[in-house]
């Protein structure tokens, strides 16, 4: 199961992803947690003018992992997206995208694709129980 | 600590200038020393959020000294971002209420105009956190996020953000030294461009140019500095857990209040950090000035209009006045001395009591000074 990287504060408990090393009221050293890659929009916009070396529309949102801390995350569109949604979180290259998926969409995804009826049954498959492990515990 | 005064108050026009940054932080502060009628004050406080990178000056305070004709005052320069302005006041007002000094000029600038957009939204980027940056955040992307998560508590909407930026630019349009001077209509809010959803170009504020100055004095004169009061909060928007209101603001308010002993039921005219329209509505609730969730109606009932019973942003506020950095905490100082000393033609209010709040960065350091007309 996916696993966001990150740290505790052994004082005031503090959570922070990416891992940070003081804590930010504490000045003390945190240490080492990790949290599961899934949780809720807190906020999302949709930057149209985006700095040099990204693409416009660039579609970013804050989410709120399990234990509190919260994750800066870019995702591909925001269209029917809503503060409180429940997203799923993937890592590439160590930067973080939403995702918000359900069943029945990635069910009609793989469905509408070309190819053999098997493989296409193994790619939903494989979605859908990465996606029911990611959100299992 | 003794009484604190303003013996003058200056400013540019604000929007896009010709001149260098020099020579509009010349204009300002010489218009200074001669309203206030000190040649030759103790010392000299500079305000600039990024001359090394806007204009490519370092040791700013000295630079700024000899330039203006003050090469022997000791000088230095205050940063906190983009309330840089309002810092500076508290590094004079500081000095003198202690007796270190009994005259400080403070004098604060930004030049931006000459720079492409991009470049200039990169140097005020540098505020946000690096990891966050890394995202391609900006203040406009980290503005849209806060907003959004704000309207979805409240449930303040588009018409509640846009009619900030109606009822600031009418006001501006009565400022000469406003960077804009024509009103916007509701429909031209809805219908400029997106920026940072939900942000449209009309609820930011511009990219401008321009200097604005102040006398502090311990010596009675107009206007007293009756509080400063400065809050603080996270760099990293991640690490915050509210939405609805800034810390910083809250904090620099409770500050100033205890300070000045009085709280906002006093305040019969402000000017906030409008940088981003919804920023007024959360800034009223943030001081006290608005009962919380009322800000929006109030302003949709005109009680913060000119005319109101609590004008907001007589000047035009950042929105329409514009927004210099290192300007823009004087420049709201400036127009409140102003206004409570009857010098604000055309958008003259009545007032004894003036409240000027700068947010620096995302609202990480934030300000709230309280100015007094003295009896």
């Amino acid at each position: 199961m996916e696993q966001i990287p990150g740290s505790r504060c052994g004082r005031c408990g503090r959570l922070a992803a990416p891992p940070a090393r003081f804590c930010p009221d504490d000045a003390t050293p945190m240490e080492p947690a990790a949290f599961p890659a899934h949780g809720e929009v807190i906020s999302f916009t949709t930057l149209h003018s985006p700095p040099t070396g990204f693409t416009s529309p660039l579609h970013m949102a804050l989410v709120e992992l399990p234990g509190g801390a919260r994750c800066f995350c870019h995702g591909s569109g925001t269209r029917g997206l809503k503060v409180g949604t429940q997203v799923a979180i993937e890592s590439v290259d160590q930067i973080y995208y939403f995702s918000t998926l359900s069943l029945g969409e990635r069910a009609r995804l793989f469905w509408r694709r070309s190819g053999e009826r098997s493989a296409r049954l193994a790619s939903f498959a494989k979605s859908a129980t990465k996606r029911l492990g990611r959100f299992g515990r | 600590m003794g009484a604190v005064y303003l013996a003058g108050a200056a400013m540019t026009r604000f929007g896009v200038r010709a001149e260098s940054l020099f020579d509009l932080m010349a204009e300002a502060a010489h218009a200074v020393l001669k309203a206030s009628a000190i040649e030759s004050p103790d010392a000299l406080v500079v305000s600039a959020m990024n001359p090394e990178e806007f204009v490519g000056e370092g040791n700013f305070a000295s630079h700024v000294g000899t330039y203006l004709g003050l090469a022997r005052t000791p000088s230095l320069r205050v940063e906190t971002a983009t309330s840089s302005g309002a810092a500076a006041l508290f590094a004079a007002y500081a000095a003198v209420a202690a007796g270190v000094y009994r005259s400080v000029l403070v004098v604060g600038g930004e030049k931006m105009t000459h720079l492409p957009t991009p470049r200039v939204s990169e140097l005020i980027g540098r505020s946000i956190d690096p990891y966050e940056r890394s995202y391609g955040a900006t203040m406009p992307a980290l503005a849209g996020l806060v907003t959004r998560a704000w309207m979805a508590r409240t449930g303040s909407t588009l018409k509640d953000i846009s009619l900030v930026a109606v009822k600031n630019h009418a006001n501006a349009a009565k400022n000469p030294w406003a960077h804009f001077q024509a009103p916007v209509t509701l429909d031209a809010v809805f219908g400029s461009r997106l920026v940072a959803e939900p942000l449209r170009l009309y609820h930011c504020c511009p990219i401008s140019d321009g200097a604005a100055a102040v006398m502090v004095v311990a010596e009675r004169a107009p206007v007293r500095i009756a509080a400063i009061g400065q809050g603080a909060d996270y760099l990293a928007l991640r690490y915050r857990d509210s939405f609805t209101g800034f810390h910083a603001s809250q904090a620099a308010a409770r500050a100033a209040y205890q300070m000045a002993g009085f709280g906002p039921e006093r305040v019969e005219v402000a000017e906030l950090h409008d940088a981003f329209t919804p920023f007024e509505l959360i800034s009223m609730e943030d001081l006290g000035l608005a009962p919380s969730g009322k800000a929006a109606r109030m302003l949709a009932h005109g009680e913060t209009a000119l005319d109101g019973r609590l004008p907001i942003n007589p000047s035009g506020g950042l929105k329409a006045r514009g927004h210099p950095l290192g300007a823009t905490g004087l420049s709201q100082v400036v127009e409140l001395y102003w206004q409570l000393t009857g010098q604000a033609a055309g958008r003259q209010v009545e007032a004894r009591v003036g409240l000027a709040h700068s947010i620096g960065g995302l609202a990480t350091t934030n300000w709230v000074t309280l100015l007094e007309r003295a009896a």
